[in-house]
């Protein structure tokens, strides 16, 4: 079957990934919980990413969603939308994935530590800054005050359920939710991510994370900017169409930099001179 | 290293008791132009060969390339190198080679190139026909080609064979080779010097005079559309390009629907969807949504962004891509001469 007479290794094998658990928090979204089929424990930083597959219809690049600090198991959230992610999202405790990974640049945790930490994650974004959340929550006295703002387009897309009562209650993070747009049962916040600004005091000194649609960085920057954060203290996590994930097959490049190595985790002041990254 | 000598009526000798030891890949003629094939007899050789449509780098990066197969939950490699010479490269290609060698061992080692890289014996040959679009004489000037094993330049009835490292030396032990006179070293330095003197076109700007100002001319959205106006987002000019190494992989299943392969294409970024991402509901985002943004993200890669990283610009005065655009408007004489004299 193989026919690899050479020593080297091959950037494009993938590994076996046994399903442990799977969730299906809204109609196009599932949560996996993966274990390395070998028992390796998998190694990563938040904002890393991992290319996930199935043999047969390809790979797509996914954020990893659990923290390294929880160690043993993995976790991924895919939205079903192509080709691959239906082909992962068939897929149920007991079946394999096939991952490489993790690649990339995740957020620099040092630059976070001893200070104020905000994440900003819209919609699906609030997966990869998940692995971050986990992060934060079990090396609390790491970080200074900590506040998550999430944002989904209506209450039947706001993912992570138990997650968002375990925030709300917890002493560990202050936590603010938004929709675009309410249903009859929704009683909390409505209006784009930007009105959750309005709720709190932030420093100048605040350590801020972006996630999400590029349509919400625009408006998020400009909060950031008028409550005088810099540039260089603002992470941005992109996404592109990674492909190969090891900076080869050029499908992510933004201007001269590959989102899947020099990213997916930029700081503005990187990709602010760059025309093509927003 | 050292400098040899065979006789023209030697010569065929020599390269048919390559073909009989190696797999040989040289140039040959195709109706009115020449490819890079596998040579049956050296009779097939044709180093009067102007430029070939495609560049040498589809000996490593060949235009379709299985990563990985898979059978029944079982995944693996396939990288399975085939020991190889390749023979009759004019130094604008071995350049091109060079760049590719760097690009794809840069940061992560991609070893389903590098393995047929290592494994393959690279002859450079002088340039005896000039294609009527080349302008190697001038770009990027100041880079040196490396890559070669060893150099062959025709002269005096025959052919120099300059040796260049231990793989090329190893060739000698096939043919009659005597040791060069000093004059026969002399003659070929003056033919290859006069075949860079008859290049048709000329870039006549320094490379980092270029890179500044091509990078400058980005946000000249007028002036690239203008420039790209009639691009018919084919991708032929990445096609033909000896250091354009973007590609896709896609999976493919066998007959038996339980096995496959997950298998990498050249890529182009001037096609349409390439820098597309599907977005839920089915909607698509477009990161250069427009042909003028592919089409100045193409200069850009060759012009301005790799230049840091190669020492040069990532293009080799070929002249393949002013060939092959059916707008006759991705030449990079005229692209970039007009970025110099026109924008600010």
């Amino acid at each position: 079957m193989s026919c690899e007479h050479h020593g080297h290794d091959n950037l494009f094998l993938p590994r076996e990934a046994r399903i442990l658990h799977t969730h299906r928090p809204t109609a196009s979204e599932k949560h996996f919980t993966l274990q390395l089929a070998d028992g390796a424990p998998l190694e990563f930083a938040p904002g890393q990413i991992l290319e996930v597959g199935v043999m047969g219809y390809g790979e797509i690049p996914i954020g990893l969603a659990s923290s390294p600090t929880r160690t043993g198991t993995f976790d991924i959230v895919v939205r079903t939308v192509g080709r691959v992610s239906t082909a992962i999202n068939e897929k149920e405790v007991g079946d394999s994935l096939w991952i490489r990974g993790p690649l990339g640049h995740g957020f620099d945790l040092d630059s976070l530590k001893g200070h104020d930490v905000l994440i900003v994650a819209g919609g699906i974004g609030l997966c990869p800054t998940r692995s971050l959340i986990q992060y934060i929550e079990d090396r609390r006295d790491e970080f200074g005050r900590f506040l998550l703002f999430y944002g989904a387009r209506d209450p039947l897309q706001l993912l992570f359920t138990e997650d968002r009562l375990h925030w709300r209650a917890s002493g560990d993070v202050e936590y603010f939710e938004t929709v675009d747009r309410a249903d009859a049962s929704w009683t909390g916040n409505v209006g784009v991510i930007t009105t959750l600004f309005k709720k709190v005091q932030l420093l100048p000194e605040t350590r801020v994370v972006i996630c999400g649609p590029p349509i919400m960085f625009e408006f998020v920057i400009k909060e950031l900017d008028r409550l005088g954060i810099v540039r260089e203290n603002i992470f941005v996590d992109l996404e592109r169409r990674m492909k190969c994930g090891v900076g080869k097959c050029g499908h992510c490049q933004i201007n001269d930099k590959y989102c899947c190595i020099d990213g997916p985790v930029f700081t503005f002041s990187e990709i602010q001179e760059l025309e093509e990254a927003i | 290293m050292s400098a040899f000598f065979i006789e023209g009526r030697d010569f065929e000798l020599f390269v048919d008791a390559v073909i009989g030891a190696r797999r040989v890949v040289g140039p040959v003629a195709k109706r009115t132009k020449f490819v890079y094939a596998e040579l049956e007899s050296a009779e097939e050789l044709r180093l009067d060969f102007d430029v070939t449509i495609l560049p040498p780098k589809k000996v490593f990066f060949p235009p379709s390339q299985d990563l990985v197969r898979f059978s029944d939950g079982v995944v693996g490699g396939c990288i399975d190198p085939v020991e190889t010479v390749l023979l009759g490269v004019h130094f604008y290609d071995v350049k091109g080679i060079d760049m590719t060698d760097f690009l794809f061992r840069e940061r992560n080692e991609d070893w389903n190139y590098l393995a047929q890289r290592e494994a393959t014996t690279i002859v450079a040959s002088s340039i005896q026909s000039i294609s009527p679009r080349a302008f190697w004489s001038s770009v990027g000037a100041e880079v040196e080609p490396q890559g070669h094993d060893a150099f062959l330049t025709k002269v005096n009835g025959g052919y120099l064979f300059e040796t260049r490292t231990p793989k090329g030396e190893a060739l000698l032990g096939y043919g009659s080779f005597r040791e060069a006179t000093d004059a026969e070293v002399g003659a070929a330095a003056l033919a290859n010097a006069a075949a860079m003197k008859q290049c048709p076109e000329r870039l006549d700007y320094p490379s980092e005079a270029i890179a500044e100002k091509v990078r400058d001319s980005f946000g000249d959205v007028a002036m690239w559309d203008e420039l790209a106006k009639d691009c018919f987002s084919c991708g032929s000019c990445n096609t033909v390009c000896p250091t354009c190494y973007c590609f896709d992989v896609r999976d493919a299943w066998n007959l038996d629907q339980a096995s496959g392969t997950r298998t990498r294409y050249w890529d182009a970024c001037l096609t349409r969807e390439f820098a597309t991402v599907t977005m839920a509901g089915g909607g698509t985002e477009n990161f250069r949504e427009h042909h003028s943004a592919r089409f100045r993200h193409r200069f850009m890669r060759k012009a301005a962004y790799l230049n840091e990283k190669l020492g040069g610009p990532a293009c080799t005065g070929c002249g393949r891509c002013s060939q092959a655009c059916t707008a006759d408007i991705a030449d990079p004489v005229r692209v970039i001469t007009h970025i110099m004299e026109v924008s600010s």
